[in-house]
C-alpha cells in the first residue's frame, strides 16, 4: 500500500469566466503529500482555493494541468473513493430522511454489505454522539448536529481517508471540541484525515502537519510544530516572582547575552476559558443531583 | 453491474421518497383526481351512453395534462434540489459514477410517474364502471350487447402515458444537464414538449415541400425531436372503438419510448459528465 | 500557421462540439428508430381520421388549433359540444349550425355528435322556425312541411358527411330512416332506409320489423309476407331483443289478412 494517502503534483485548475474563454485560477501549481496516519489541515482565507483543491481530490473537478493520486490511483476513477469518506461544508442533507435511515442510504451507496449496514450504522452513530437524535428527521436537526450526523455518513463505509472541509464551521466551541475529540480518535485508529479550514486557532491543536494557501498557491507547508516554533527564542512561564526577584531574572539574562523580548502575563484562550467554566457547572450541577 | 443497479436502485428509492413528499406532486394528484371525478358532471347533460365517451375524454386529458407538467416540474427540482442543496456533492463524492446518479433520479421520477398514472388510471376506470352501471339500469336498449367500456384499454392508456413521461423526464434531465437554473430548464422543456407533440405536422409537411432551407429545418425537426402523436391514442382505446388497438403496435409505441428515454439520459450524461459541481 | 492557431478548449468551442454532438445523435436515433416508429405511426394513423384545418381555424382561432393539433382534439370537441347545448338551449339557429358543422369536423369519429346533431337539425330547428314566423297555430300547413323539408334535408346532408367516416354504422340509416318517417311522413323512403339499416352488421332487430311494418302501411302485404318469413329463419333463438315470436305474431297476422292457404302457411 502507498504510503502516501494523497499525493498532489503541480495540480492547476483555471475556471473560464463566460464564453470569452477569460479563466479565473483558482489553484496555482500545487504540489503536497499527505502521508497515511496524518492530521493534514489545508488551511487558508476564503478564496484560497482550499476547497477547489478538495473538489479535484474528490474527482468532483477536473485539474487543468497537473496530477493528483488517492493510495496511489488516480482522482479522477470511481474506485479511488471507495477509501475515502467526505464531510461538506455546512452539509445539508436529505430532510425527511431520520439520521439512521440517511446514513444507512449512504452506507447503501458505498457498498457496504448488507450484513453489516446494521451494525456499521449503528457504531458510527454512537462514534458521533447522535444516538438519541438518530430516529429523528434530519430537518429537524442543528447545526452541530448535521456536522454529527455528516460525520457519520463519512465513516460508515470505514474509509482510509476521511476529507472534513471547514468541520467545525458555524459549531459552538463544545461541539468544536467533541469534533476534535473524534478526529483524535479517529487518527489513533490508523485513519488519515485531511481538515480543511480556515478556522486557524482551532486547527493549531489538532493538526500534525499543515498547508498555507493563499490564491491558490502554497505559501507555508510542514509539521505545526515546526511551523510555529520560534527556533531562536524561549519562553519561561514563572510563578511567585516578586518585583526584585523578577528584575534579577531580567539582569541574569543580559549578562548572558540574552535579549528580553517581552514580559507579560500569560492568558488562556477564550475557547479554553468557556470549556473550563462550562464543565465546572456540569460537574457542580452532577454533584447537586447525587447529593439529593 | 449488478452494484452498479444497486447504488441506481437505492438512488432512485431515495429520489421516489423524496418526490412522494413535495407537496408539488400532492397538490397536482389531488388536482388531476379532482378534475377526473369531476366530469360525473357531465350526467347533467343527459348524453345517454355517450356520457362515457365525455368522461373518458376528460380523464385521458387529465392524465396527458398534469402528467406532462409533473414530469417536467418534478424532473426539474428532483435535479436541481441535488445540486443547489449540494447533495449531490456528498453523493457524489462516493464510489458512484455520474451516471448512476442521473440514472437514478431518473428511475426515482419514473417510478413517482408509475404512482400518478396508475393512480389516474383506476380513479377513472371506477368512475367509468359506475356510470356505465347506471346507465345500463336506465337505457338498457343501448347496452344491448353488454358493457360499451374496455376496461383494460384504460390502463394501456396509463401505460402508454407512463411511456411517454419516460421520455419527458429524461428529456428534462438532459436540458437540466446543462441549464443552470430550475426556471430555464422547465421553460425549454416546455418548449420540447410542444414541439414533439407538434412534430409530426412537420414530419408530414416535409414530404410536399421543394428542396431548400425550408425543407431541411422541418425536416431536422422531424428528426431531432420524438413524435409524442404515436402515444396520443386516447382516442382509439376504451370507447366507443370496436376494434382494440393491435398489440404489436402497443409493443412498437413502448419500445419508441423506452429507446428515446435510454437515449436522453445518455444525453444528459454527455453533458453532465463534464459539468463542474 | 499562427492563424490557425486555435484554443481547444475554450468554452464556446467545446459547447459547440456538443451541441453539433447532440444533433448529429438524435438525428442518427431518429433514423434508427423509423422501422420502429413508422409502422406504428402508420397504424395509428390509419384509425384517425384527417382534420381539416382550414375548417376549423377560423372558427376556434388560431390558439386552439395548436391544443387540436397537440392531441386536445376530442376534448376540445367534448367541449364544443357542451357550447352548442348552450346555444341549443338559447334556440340560436345559426350558432347550432355552425358548432355541428366544427364539432363533427374536430371529432368525425363520435358517431354519438352526427346523430345528434342531425336530429336537432331535424326536430328541433324546424319548430324554433315556425315559433320565429308566429307558431304551428298561425303558420299554414304548406309552410310546416316546407320548413319540416329544409330542415330534414341539412339533416340529410349532414348524415351523408357522417357515412364517409362510418360507411358501416347502422345508426346513422336509421337516423334517416326516422326523419323520413316522424318528420316527413314518407312511408316508401322510410322503409328504404330501414332495410338498409337492417342488413348493416349490428343493426338493432327493430330496424327489420319497422320495414316490415312500414311496407303494410303502404299496402304491400305480400311483400311484408315474404320479408318477414325470411327474418324468422335469420333470426337467433333465445335472444329477447330478436323477438322472434312477434315476428311469428305478424307472420300470422299476414297470413290472415293475405289469406294464405294453410297448407302454404308458413
Amino acid at each position: 500500500m502507498p504510503s502516501h494517502a494523497i499525493s498532489i503534483q503541480n495540480l492547476t485548475k483555471d475556471f473560464s469566466v463566460g464564453l470569452r474563454g477569460l479563466k479565473l485560477r483558482a489553484v496555482d501549481g500545487l504540489n503536497l503529500e499527505v502521508e497515511a496516519g496524518q492530521i493534514y489541515g489545508l488551511l487558508g482565507p476564503n478564496g484560497s482555493g482550499k476547497s477547489t483543491t478538495i473538489k479535484i481530490i474528490l474527482g468532483l473537478l477536473r485539474p487543468s494541468a497537473g496530477h493528483c493520486q488517492l493510495f496511489g490511483q488516480p482522482c479522477a476513477e470511481v474506485a479511488a473513493r471507495r477509501s475515502l469518506g467526505f464531510l461538506p461544508e455546512a452539509p445539508y442533507f436529505y430532510r425527511d430522511l431520520s439520521g439512521r435511515e440517511l446514513v444507512r442510504f449512504y452506507a447503501r451507496v458505498c457498498g457496504v454489505p448488507r450484513q453489516q449496514i446494521r451494525k456499521q450504522v449503528d457504531s458510527v452513530i454512537e462514534l458521533v454522539g447522535m444516538s438519541e437524535a438518530a430516529s429523528r428527521k434530519v430537518g429537524t436537526y442543528s447545526k452541530g448536529m448535521l456536522q454529527r450526523i455528516g460525520l457519520a455518513q463519512a465513516l460508515v463505509h470505514d474509509p482510509e481517508l476521511v476529507i472534513l472541509d471547514e468541520p467545525t464551521a458555524g459549531v459552538d466551541p463544545l461541539g468544536a471540541a467533541d469534533i476534535a475529540d473524534i478526529i483524535r480518535e479517529l487518527k489513533r485508529s490508523g485513519k488519515t484525515i485531511l481538515l480543511s479550514s480556515h478556522l486557524l486557532a482551532q486547527m493549531e491543536g489538532l493538526c500534525d502537519r499543515v498547508a498555507i494557501l493563499h490564491r491558490g498557491q502554497l505559501i507555508r507547508e510542514g509539521r505545526v510544530d515546526d511551523l510555529l516554533t520560534q527556533a531562536d527564542a524561549q519562553s519561561f512561564v514563572v510563578e511567585g516572582l516578586d518585583p526584585a526577584a523578577q528584575f534579577k531574572v531580567e539582569r541574569a539574562i543580559a549578562e548572558a547575552g540574552g535579549e528580553l523580548c517581552r514580559v507579560e502575563k500569560t492568558q488562556r484562550s477564550l475557547d479554553a476559558l468557556f470549556l473550563e467554566a462550562v464543565n465546572e457547572r456540569a460537574q457542580a450541577a452532577a454533584q447537586e443531583v447525587s447529593h439529593d | 453491474m449488478i452494484d452498479s443497479f444497486q447504488r441506481m436502485r437505492w438512488i432512485a428509492a431515495n429520489t421516489f421518497l423524496e418526490a412522494v413528499r413535495q407537496k408539488f406532486f400532492n397538490a397536482v394528484l389531488l388536482l388531476s383526481v379532482a378534475l377526473v371525478v369531476g366530469s360525473v358532471f357531465f350526467q347533467q347533460f343527459d348524453f345517454g351512453s355517450s356520457e362515457l365517451k365525455f368522461i373518458s375524454d376528460f380523464g385521458f386529458g387529465a392524465v396527458f395534462l398534469f402528467g406532462s407538467i409533473l414530469s417536467i416540474v418534478l424532473s426539474t427540482q428532483l435535479f436541481f434540489n441535488e445540486l443547489d442543496n449540494r447533495t449531490a456533492l456528498t453523493l457524489l463524492a462516493k464510489p458512484i459514477h455520474k451516471l448512476e446518479f442521473l440514472a437514478g433520479k431518473f428511475f426515482g421520477a419514473y417510478a413517482l410517474m408509475f404512482c400518478f398514472t396508475f393512480s389516474l388510471s383506476l380513479v377513472l376506470a371506477g368512475l367509468l364502471f359506475w356510470r356505465e352501471t347506471v346507465l345500463m339500469g336506465q337505457l338498457a336498449e343501448g347496452f344491448d350487447r353488454g358493457r360499451l367500456i374496455r376496461y383494460g384499454d384504460v390502463f394501456v392508456f396509463g401505460f402508454i402515458q407512463w411511456i411517454k413521461f419516460g421520455v419527458i423526464a429524461a428529456m428534462t434531465l438532459f436540458v437540466g444537464s446543462f441549464a443552470q437554473t430550475n426556471l430555464f430548464t422547465i421553460v425549454v422543456s416546455f418548449f420540447g414538449l410542444v414541439i414533439c407533440q407538434l412534430q409530426y405536422i412537420a414530419r408530414d409537411a416535409y414530404l410536399g415541400m421543394a428542396a431548400g432551407a425550408g425543407r431541411w429545418l422541418v425536416q431536422g425537426l422531424s428528426w431531432l425531436f420524438p413524435n409524442f402523436q404515436l402515444f396520443n391514442i386516447g382516442d382509439q382505446l376504451v370507447y366507443p372503438v370496436e376494434e382494440p388497438l393491435a398489440l404489436v403496435t402497443l409493443g412498437l409505441i413502448t419500445a419508441y419510448g423506452l429507446v428515446y428515454s435510454v437515449a436522453f439520459v445518455l444525453l444528459a450524461q454527455l453533458n453532465f459528465r463534464s459539468r463542474e459541481l | 500557421m499562427s492563424t490557425l492557431n486555435l484554443d481547444l478548449k475554450h468554452p464556446l468551442l467545446l459547447r459547440s462540439l456538443k451541441f453539433v454532438a447532440v444533433v448529429v445523435l438524435l438525428g442518427a436515433l431518429a433514423q434508427v428508430m423509423r422501422p420502429v416508429e413508422q409502422p406504428a405511426w402508420e397504424a395509428v394513423q390509419a384509425r384517425r381520421s384527417e382534420l381539416p384545418l382550414s375548417q376549423i381555424e377560423g372558427a376556434l382561432g388560431q390558439g386552439v388549433v395548436f391544443g387540436v393539433l397537440g392531441g386536445f382534439r376530442t376534448i376540445l370537441a367534448d367541449f364544443t359540444w357542451i357550447r352548442l347545448y348552450v346555444a341549443w338551449e338559447k334556440r340560436e339557429a345559426a350558432e347550432l349550425d355552425a358548432l355541428i358543422r366544427l364539432v363533427t369536423t374536430l371529432d368525425p369519429d363520435s358517431v354519438y355528435f352526427w346523430v345528434n346533431g342531425a336530429r336537432m337539425l331535424a326536430y328541433d330547428v324546424p319548430h324554433w322556425r315556425m315559433d320565429d314566423a308566429g307558431g304551428v297555430q298561425i303558420l299554414p300547413d304548406a309552410r310546416q312541411r316546407a320548413i319540416a323539408e329544409e330542415q330534414a334535408q341539412q339533416a340529410f346532408v349532414l348524415l351523408a358527411q357522417a357515412r364517409e367516416f362510418h360507411p358501416n354504422e347502422p345508426k346513422l340509416d336509421l337516423e334517416v330512416a326516422q326523419i323520413y318517417l316522424n318528420r316527413l311522413q314518407d312511408y316508401a323512403n322510410a322503409a328504404k332506409w330501414f332495410r338498409q339499416a337492417s342488413e348493416m352488421p349490428g343493426a338493432p332487430y327493430y330496424a327489420a320489423r319497422t320495414y316490415a311494418k312500414l311496407l303494410r302501411v303502404q299496402g304491400l302485404d305480400q311483400q311484408a309476407y315474404d320479408f318477414l318469413k325470411q327474418l324468422h329463419q335469420e333470426l337467433p333463438d333465445g335472444d329477447p331483443y330478436a323477438q322472434k315470436n312477434i315476428v311469428l305474431e305478424r307472420i300470422r297476422g299476414l297470413e290472415a289478412s293475405l289469406a294464405i292457404p294453410e297448407a302454404l302457411r308458413y
